[in-house]
């Protein structure tokens, strides 16, 4: 085999506390179809981001032809030939495929020459095998000719690793299958290229070696031919036993509290069915793109269904707004404190109380701050938020102590289904069971619990029952005692069909 | 090409909407289609356009200049300044004084918006303020006059250059459009000048794409103050007297001559030559209203109004159902090829 064009030695990376890659290496060779596996938060991004030159590893080395480097960023990274493309693509909407093409190109003088730049465009789009032409407007592309000109992008500037981050997960079937074949195209030009999909069926098709990585850490490298999707999956999943949560003991009870029915909303997400009990928690498992927070979405009423019934304390509702699903007891906890959860600079208490003011107004219709305040003080002892009072901003709370400031918000709201949404993203193993345990024990009390993660011990830990969706479709239902992370990851991965 | 781009199809829409609104007047005013017509527009046109091809460039990149009608007025008194003092400057060289001086304002522009990351409609409204303070300082509250002035200054944009039945082509009007043209070359041919479409259009991708978004941003500022500067020498030379209050006013003119022109206000696409026709448009308008007895004075405002909300409602509809349109028709397309 030839000599390797890019390769990671040893590469570690922390983000603060967090150990992002452990002692990663990895090799490219020029030629090859190199596939990395792995799940949710394995550390396949920051792998890229070391590639790319976003951002640098805190130790170890990136070689490029056998000498180290050291890319200051992506500018840096792409002069060495590395380039990548992401599942949503970067073009400018306003600009014509050529000049989208040639918009960082540096070796063509000042002087725009149209025909010329049309014609070597329409070259390297040909180079790509596709057809495409050149004056179009870039915002009237679809998704897979946006990545087309994205490529012919790193072509222009002689690209020698492209790395394709989950190129095909927005894309259809066929034009997913043009995008392999692409990649295959310029592998047999002497591109390297590193292919990252969720989609096992893909990789077998089109990579000519696969390595999987998990919990920031390099498990294996091998050819496709010697591996089979099972064993693929096994690496991907292969935690020491130590890692997990106990689970606790369900406590449902026998009223059906929510009742799905082939819930649609039009191309997002088709056909998801459960019933949830009070005192249950249903966990919600896939990958990242399997719709399960637009699910969560459609049923608080932020983006209506389109089709299929809900049916809440037995009757069928409709809700249209956020206002109307909490008005029925229906709370969300986003997955994005930042941006839909919190207000980072206003105090503990004002956050604490933002979703039930109403309830907090004297006759006068003026907030009665002594409440507020007691209602905080109340939640920081029960939730054991650590802070030394509840006038400090949220913004200076560590990320565990606001994810429970988020729940003390909802919890207030007394409500009687709760919609979790990635509850310990981000925050540290401690918080994490502190966390799980309000969860059970807000089921304990009679309210029903949807969590959302991406985290398998978590949904092990905390699942009664586990719904796995793929691509907006629900895989399956799994009862606690029948749900191992293998056959969660089967599903999720869709080797194996709903049961 | 076989088909006209949509940049194209834009100028050409903007004519017709000239063309109808002089066709309307026309029918509305008598003894109004005409040579004076066409040379009150120009003159003050003149001075439009070159403030709202900078207002463009700083468009382009997402961004918006307010202090550019402050701007306008401070080179104008500096410009007068130095002009009284030294009668016999090199008139080139005074143009060119007015640029730098404008330029200077908009390193401070651009150094606040694109390095010190202040959005620059906060930016722009304070230094409105503050380079409006800065002339009623620097000027004393004093006022230049004309008597000050050189003869050819005054002179200047009343020289008719060359004449078309009866038409005349003054030189202030025709500098600017000479202006106006130099820097549409530019923008379209000129390589560099992709990046202020670039960043406007899709910044994160600029970045990727390795394009130094701030000194894109910084770039478009210092041009938008030059040329603000120019139109500061072209003020000058037009009304001889400078108070106090020059330019007051020219930023939103300039923001609503470029919307007018299609200039995209959320940046990455339009022209300064539709820039240019949404000057000349606005101050048809503009005037065109004074000598129209249905208007009165207090609803001329309000049709000014009225008619930006109208050009950009136009252009967003169309530029959705042109969307729209060739999603089908690429849709068709595709389906028949397979």
């Amino acid at each position: 085999m030839a000599a390797p064009v890019l390769a990671l030695r040893g590469v570690s990376k922390s983000f603060g506390m967090t150990q992002a890659l452990t002692d990663m290496s990895v090799v490219l060779f020029p030629g090859e179809v190199h596939a990395i596996v792995g799940e949710n938060g394995a550390g396949k991004s920051t792998m890229i981001k070391i590639m790319t030159g976003v951002h640098q590893p805190t130790a170890g080395a990136v070689e490029v032809d056998g000498s180290p480097v050291s890319f200051a960023g992506t500018r840096e990274a792409r002069i060495a030939g590395v380039a990548a493309i992401y599942q949503e693509p970067m073009v400018f909407p306003d600009l014509d495929v050529a000049e989208n093409i040639f918009i960082s190109a540096t070796d063509q003088g000042l002087v725009v020459r149209k025909g010329e730049m049309r014609e070597r465009a329409r070259k390297l789009i040909d180079r790509i095998g596709m057809r495409l032409d050149p004056d179009r407007i870039a915002s009237g592309l679809t998704l897979a000719e946006q990545q087309a000109v994205e490529i012919a992008r790193a072509l222009s500037q002689d690209v020698r690793v492209l790395i394709m981050d989950e190129p095909t997960a927005s894309l259809s079937a066929h034009e997913a299958g043009e995008l392999r074949r692409i990649a295959r195209t310029l592998a047999g030009q002497g591109v390297a290229v590193v292919y990252i999909s969720h989609r096992l069926e893909e990789i077998f098709e089109v990579a000519h070696r696969v390595t999987v990585i998990r919990d920031g850490a390099h498990i294996s490298t091998k050819p496709v031919a010697e591996v089979t999707p099972d064993g693929l999956i096994s690496d991907m999943v292969g935690r020491e036993v130590g890692n997990f949560f106990a689970k606790a003991p369900s406590t449902k009870r026998d009223e059906v509290i929510l009742s799905v029915e082939g819930l649609d909303c039009e191309d997002i997400f088709r056909g998801v069915t459960f019933d949830l009990h009070r005192g249950e928690v249903l966990a919600f498992a896939g990958l990242i793109g399997a719709r399960r927070t637009d699910v969560a979405l459609s049923l608080f009423g932020i983006r209506p269904a389109t089709g299929g019934t809900v049916r809440y304390k037995g009757e069928v509702v409709r809700f249209a707004r956020p206002a109307e699903a909490i008005a029925a007891g229906i709370a969300y906890v986003s997955e994005d404190r930042r941006k839909l959860g919190l207000a980072m600079p206003m105090p503990i208490f004002a956050n604490m109380s933002l979703a039930t003011l109403g309830n907090l107004l004297s006759p006068m219709g003026i907030i009665d701050r002594r409440r507020e305040r007691e209602v905080a003080e109340a939640y920081r002892k029960r939730l054991n938020i650590r802070t030394p009072d509840v006038d400090m901003a949220v913004g200076m709370l560590s990320g565990g102590n606001q994810q429970k400031v988020m729940l003390a918000k909802w919890l207030e709201m007394k409500p009687d289904l709760l919609i979790f949404d990635e509850p310990t993203r981000g925050i540290d193993v401690g918080a994490k069971a502190e966390v799980h345990d309000l969860i059970r024990a807000f089921a304990a009390e009679g309210g029903a619990v949807i969590v959302i993660s991406s985290d398998l011990p978590e949904v092990l830990a905390m699942g009664d029952r586990i719904v796995v969706m793929r691509e907006g479709r629900q895989m399956g239902v799994l009862s606690h005692e029948g749900a191992t992370q293998e056959s969660v990851m089967r599903l999720a991965l869709g080797q194996q069909e709903a049961a | 090409m076989d088909r006209m781009s949509p940049q194209t199809l834009r100028t050409l829409a903007l004519l017709a909407v000239l063309a109808l609104t002089v066709a309307f007047f026309a029918s509305q005013i008598e003894n109004y289609f005409n040579a004076r017509l066409f040379n009150r527009i120009s003159s003050s046109v003149a001075i439009m356009a070159l403030i709202a091809c900078g207002q463009t460039l700083v468009i382009l990149t997402r961004n918006i200049d307010l202090s550019i009608g402050s701007v306008v007025g401070f080179t104008a008194f500096a410009t007068g300044n130095m002009v009284s003092g030294n009668p016999d400057i090199n008139p080139v060289l005074l143009a060119l004084y007015a640029m730098v001086v404008g330029a200077g304002f908009g390193v401070v522009n651009g150094l606040l918006v694109a390095y010190a990351r202040v959005p620059a409609i906060i930016v722009t409204l304070a230094t409105m303020a503050i380079f409006r303070s800065l002339l009623v300082e620097y000027s004393d509250a004093k006022s230049i006059t004309s008597d000050a002035l050189p003869q050819w200054l005054v002179e200047f944009p009343n020289t008719p250059l060359f004449e078309i039945g009866g038409v005349e082509f003054r030189a202030a009007f025709v500098t600017a459009v000479l202006v106006v043209l130099a820097v549409h070359v530019i923008l379209t041919r000129f390589r560099p000048a992709r990046r202020l479409f670039a960043v406007g259009s899709n910044p994160e991708a600029a970045e990727m794409a390795g394009i130094d978004l701030r000194k894109t941003v910084f770039v478009a500022f210092v041009a938008a103050g030059a040329l603000a500067g120019l139109a500061g020498f072209m003020f000058l030379a037009r009304f001889g007297n400078i108070t106090v209050v020059a330019g007051l006013g020219f930023e939103l003119k300039s923001v609503a001559a470029a919307v007018v022109g299609g200039v995209a206000i959320f940046g990455g696409s339009g022209s300064v030559i539709g820039a240019l026709i949404g000057a000349i448009l606005v101050d048809l308008i503009d005037t065109s209203l004074v000598r129209w007895p249905l208007v009165t004075e207090f609803w001329r405002e309000a049709v000014l109004g009225m008619l930006i909300l109208t050009a950009v409602a136009v252009d967003q509809i169309l530029g959705r159902r042109l969307l729209a349109m060739r999603i089908r028709r690429e849709k068709r397309k595709r389906e028949g090829a397979q």
